[in-house]
This record gives structure tokens, C-alpha cells and sequence, in this order.
């Protein structure tokens, strides 16, 4: 096998062919997008006549693309900061207090993880409500605090583990304590696990549907951006080339950002398989 | 005096650091999961002020007299076991392929890694159009009988499509997993092993395959927790058709809940499913504990 070049250049091509396969279903609702319904019906794989962007004038007004890039925006950052704060100041904690207590909160925080959404979607809506948190974007954002919690709990107080204590005395001997300690000292050396738990969690709320669906599919204003093509597929249903051009303007912030932080995305989310 | 007053403090300090969590974690989920042991005693429609309390009986009704149930019940395992073993034989294969001295090696593993940066619902929607219009255009080119095929419409076909799609969409998630593996194996174990001349089969059985141990650990328990909860992919690519026979567990859930408006009866589903999820893990989690010791 690795005496003969010319194997090896072939094998590599058919590799590269099957990728390419792969990623065929994309490249059709790519140029999908671009033609009228009569393209569409008649023939799927041709190219498009001409390279015209009335659908996407179309959909981009239609379901109001900035209003719902900036809903998905607030969402995933509202709730990253949150689940990044409240749980790497209590992992943190926890991990440095060896005390009964501790122990018990730490078990209460990443017990959930066993818990799968299905099971508690209905009151979880409820609660939602009681709390005055449905139907808006912030409070979808805030309630990822806790839906988030668990797993970074789980990464940050493994690894705080492995930073010694004597960081925390000198820091207190020169007169820093509580949460000045930790933003100014501890949370800087947690750069490494904070960055793949952005990254994990940046996938899964970007992306994320059945609580969205749940507690902000109310009214066109509130929605994300999975949420509304999904939507506008169902009233859609025929109208393929409308639905393909949702589907490109819904998936190709993710695109772009894969392509230019390839390296890290998948660093992050093996780390993140391989910790959690 | 003093003593006392840093002890207090230091207690002070720990509840301002863990109770933010906590608080988060009891809205997110304990106060969720009380009300769903509550509701699943009860029956309710949504709309009545009270749920009436009725016991036990809507688990009766679960294990006795719902045929919903039990289908999607046996459509979950067999999608579970299914995707559980072609994932991870798909992706270490692919992984071992990719892991020699390749010039495009960057490219073919983002290429495989792409659909799993995409929403589920949307992928769903993507192969709904390709099998749909997309194998109609396919057939007239290439005359094959395979894009002639109803995909969608017919039960065992649409079950494969279910299963493909999911396995389309997060291969290079355990693709990735697994080049990491193979990237931890040390060079010179493979180089010896080679030197002894033996071939790439008995090389790959004998070495790979168990040092590659620790990352098939984790992927079968990611794959098993993704796939008892299979959900978004089914709903937009065949909506539970056709004729019902692709309903998961997690959606019949849904369907219970939020289209039959069977609030107490669909919590009572769900609560077995945790139960169902709970047992899963904790035996999964015992059988790796135990090899781990023992390796």
C-alpha cells in the first residue's frame, strides 16, 4: 500500500469524490435556491438558468432575516454569558469547599444531565409562565442558564481540580478575596474549558428547536431563526424554492463561521465529548 | 470571636457563589420534574382549572392499552440499536482511512464534519426535498429503479431514511472523536507492529481496535443518550409517517402533549421515559466503570 504512489493518488481522489457526495444535499439546496418554481419542478440537479436573488428578496423580507438573526443573537449570547458566569463561579466553590453541603449542591447540579427535555417540556412551559419568562427572547435567553448548567458545572469543576491552592493563598495574602479573586485570578487560567464550553453550547443554542417551538413560537417577532424556517417550510409545503432559500439564509451563519474557526470548533467539540 | 465571624463569612461567601446555580438549575429543572410526578397522576386537558387526580392509572394505560406507545417504543430501540452500530463502524472506518499521510486530510474532515454544525429540524427539511424532488430528477438522469422508490412513503423505506438522515448529520462528530483516538495511539506501537509484519487487517484488530478503546467508550454512550431521544430530524423529514410507523418515543410525547392536548396522560409518558433513560445510563455508566478498573 504504501509502496505504490499511483494507488495511493487514486485512493485519494475516490476520498475526496465521496466527500463531495457527501456534501451533494447541500450543494442542491444551494442552487435550489436560486431558481423559480417551474426550474424546480422540472428538473432539481440542473444548474439555474440565471443567478437571481428574487427569493431571496422575497424570503429575507418575508420572515424579517435581521429581526430573527438578531433574536438568535441576543438568545445565544444572553444565555452563554449566563451559563458561563453562574457556573464557573459556583464550580469554582465547589470544588474548593470539601464540606458535605458542597458535595450535595455539586450532585444537584449535574444530576440533570440524566434528565432528557421530553420529560419535562410541558412544565417546563409552565414554570416558564409562572415566571413571566414565555414569549420573549430574554427569557428563552435566561433560561438556558440552567438547561446549560449542568455540563459546565461538570467541565469547570474537573479542572478546577487540577489548579493548585496555593494561587488562591498568595491571591489572599495580598489582600484579594471573594469575587475579586476569582474574575482577576482563577478565571483567567479557566481560558481553555471556557472556550470549549462556548463552543459547545454556541452550537446547541444557535441551533437548538423543541424549546424555542415551546416558549417563543407566539408571535413572528420573538422567533428564531430555525424556528421561522421551519415555520415558513410548513406553510410552504409546495413552494420548494421558497424553502430552500429559508434553509440557505437559516444555515449559512453557521457555515461561514465553521469555515473560518474550523480548527478550534472541532477541538471544542471533542474536548467537550471527551470531558463531559 | 474572630474565628467565628471568618467562619460565617466564608459560609456567606458560598452561598453567593453556588445559590445563582442553583436557583437556574431548580427553574430549568427540579421544579419542572415535581410538577411532571404531579401531573402524571392526574387527567387534564390544558384547559380545565383543576387536573383531576386519578392515581395510577395513566401508567396502566401506558403498558396495557396503547398500541402508540408500544410501536414507537420499538421504533426507538431498533433506531437506537441501529444507529448506535453503523455510526461508530461508519466513523471508525472513515477515521482510520483519514488518520494516514493524506494532502487533503483538513479538507475531507471538515467536509464529513459540516452537518453537524447544522440544525437538526433543518437537515430534515433539506432530505424531505432531496428524496422528495430531488430522487425524481436523479431517476430521469440515471434510469436507476433505487431513486424510483417511495423514501418517504413506505414504512420500512421511510424507516431507513430516518436512520441514514441522523447518521448523514452527526458522522463527523464521531469521526472526529475517533481521529482523535487514533492520534493518541503512540507511532512507534504501530511502527513495531509492523516491523513483526503484520498486515493493516491484523494491525487494525489487534492494536487499533483496543487502544481505540476509550473513544468507542464515549461515543456509543453519546450515541445511545442521542438516540433514546431521537426527535427534531423526525418531525420535519417524515412528520411520524407514514401511517405513524416513525414515531420515536420522545415525539409520540409531543404528540400526546401538544396535539391531543393529553396534558396529564402525556407527563405520565414522559416520566416513564426519564425512568426508561434514567436505568440506560446508570447500567451503561456501571458496565464502562467496571472495564475501566480492569484494564
Amino acid at each position: 500500500m504504501r509502496s505504490n504512489p499511483v494507488l495511493r493518488v487514486i485512493g485519494e481522489i475516490v476520498l475526496i469524490l465521496i466527500a463531495l457526495l457527501f456534501l451533494y444535499p447541500l450543494f442542491l439546496m444551494i442552487i435550489n435556491s436560486f431558481k423559480s418554481f417551474q426550474e424546480v419542478m422540472t428538473d432539481v440537479i440542473a444548474l439555474p438558468k440565471s443567478w437571481s436573488f428574487a427569493n431571496y428578496e422575497y424570503v429575507w423580507k418575508y420572515i424579517d432575516y435581521p429581526r430573527l438573526f438578531l433574536n438568535n443573537f441576543v438568545v445565544t449570547v444572553l444565555g452563554l454569558a449566563g451559563i458561563i458566569l453562574v457556573s464557573s463561579i459556583a464550580a469554582y466553590k465547589l470544588s474548593r469547599t470539601k464540606s458535605r453541603a458542597s458535595a450535595i449542591i455539586y450532585f444537584l447540579c449535574i444530576m440533570p444531565m440524566l434528565i432528557p427535555f421530553q420529560s419535562i417540556m410541558l412544565t417546563v412551559m409552565k414554570t416558564a409562565s409562572f415566571l413571566h419568562l414565555s414569549d420573549s427572547t430574554w427569557g428563552l435567553g435566561l433560561l438556558y442558564w440552567g438547561f446549560g448548567a449542568p455540563l459546565a458545572v461538570f467541565i469547570y469543576h474537573g479542572f478546577v481540580k487540577g489548579i493548585p491552592r496555593e494561587i488562591d493563598e498568595s491571591a489572599t495574602i495580598d489582600g484579594a478575596s471573594g469575587f475579586r479573586l476569582f474574575f482577576s485570578v482563577i478565571f483567567p487560567l479557566l481560558k481553555s474549558v471556557t472556550t470549549t464550553i462556548i463552543i459547545i453550547d454556541v452550537m446547541w443554542i444557535w441551533n437548538d428547536f423543541l424549546l424555542p417551538l415551546l416558549m417563543v413560537n407566539g408571535s413572528p417577532s420573538t422567533k428564531t431563526l430555525t424556528l421561522a424556517a421551519y415555520t415558513f417550510v410548513g406553510q410552504y409545503t409546495s413552494d420548494w424554492q421558497y424553502a430552500m432559500t429559508a434553509m440557505v439564509l437559516a444555515v449559512l451563519p453557521s457555515i461561514i463561521v465553521f469555515i473560518f474557526l474550523q480548527k478550534y470548533i472541532v477541538k471544542g467539540v471533542v474536548a467537550g465529548a471527551v470531558k463531559g | 470571636m474572630k474565628n467565628r465571624s471568618r467562619k460565617l463569612s466564608e459560609k456567606f461567601e458560598f452561598g453567593l457563589f453556588t445559590l445563582p446555580v442553583l436557583i437556574c438549575v431548580a427553574v430549568a429543572f427540579y421544579i419542572p420534574f415535581v410538577l411532571t410526578v404531579r401531573y402524571s397522576l392526574t387527567k387534564w386537558n390544558g384547559i380545565s382549572k383543576n387536573p383531576e387526580f386519578i392515581g395510577f392509572d395513566n401508567f396502566k394505560q401506558i403498558f396495557t392499552g396503547d398500541a402508540n406507545f408500544s410501536a414507537a417504543s420499538w421504533f426507538t430501540v431498533k433506531y437506537a440499536i441501529l444507529y448506535i452500530i453503523l455510526v461508530n463502524v461508519i466513523a471508525i472506518v472513515l477515521a482510520v482511512i483519514l488518520d494516514s499521510k493524506l494532502k487533503s486530510k483538513s479538507f475531507l474532515r471538515a467536509a464529513f464534519f459540516i452537518p453537524y454544525i447544522l440544525s437538526l429540524v433543518i437537515v430534515g427539511f433539506i432530505w424531505k426535498f432531496i428524496f422528495m424532488q430531488g430522487f425524481e430528477s436523479l431517476g430521469n438522469s440515471t434510469g436507476w429503479a433505487f431513486f424510483g422508490k417511495s423514501w418517504l412513503g413506505e414504512p420500512g423505506l421511510a424507516f431507513i431514511s430516518v436512520l441514514f438522515v441522523s447518521i448523514w448529520q452527526s458522522v463527523g462528530f464521531y469521526l472526529v472523536i475517533y481521529i482523535a483516538g487514533l492520534q493518541s495511539i503512540p507511532d512507534d506501537m504501530k511502527e513495531a507492529a509492523v516491523m513483526d509484519g503484520a498486515g493493516p487487517f491484523r494491525r487494525f484488530f489487534s492494536i487499533t481496535l483496543p487502544l481505540l478503546a476509550p473513544s468507542i467508550t464515549i461515543s456509543v454512550f453519546m450515541a445511545l443518550t442521542n438516540s433514546i431521544k431521537v426527535f427534531d430530524v423526525i418531525l420535519s423529514l417524515t412528520g411520524g409517517g407514514p401511517g405513524g410507523t416513525t414515531y420515536s418515543v420522545a415525539y409520540d410525547i409531543y404528540r400526546d402533549t401538544f396535539q391531543n392536548n393529553l396534558y396529564g396522560y402525556g407527563t405520565a409518558k414522559a416520566l416513564v421515559l426519564f425512568v426508561a433513560v434514567l436505568i440506560i445510563t446508570v447500567v451503561q455508566l456501571t458496565i464502562f466503570k467496571r472495564r475501566e478498573v480492569e484494564s
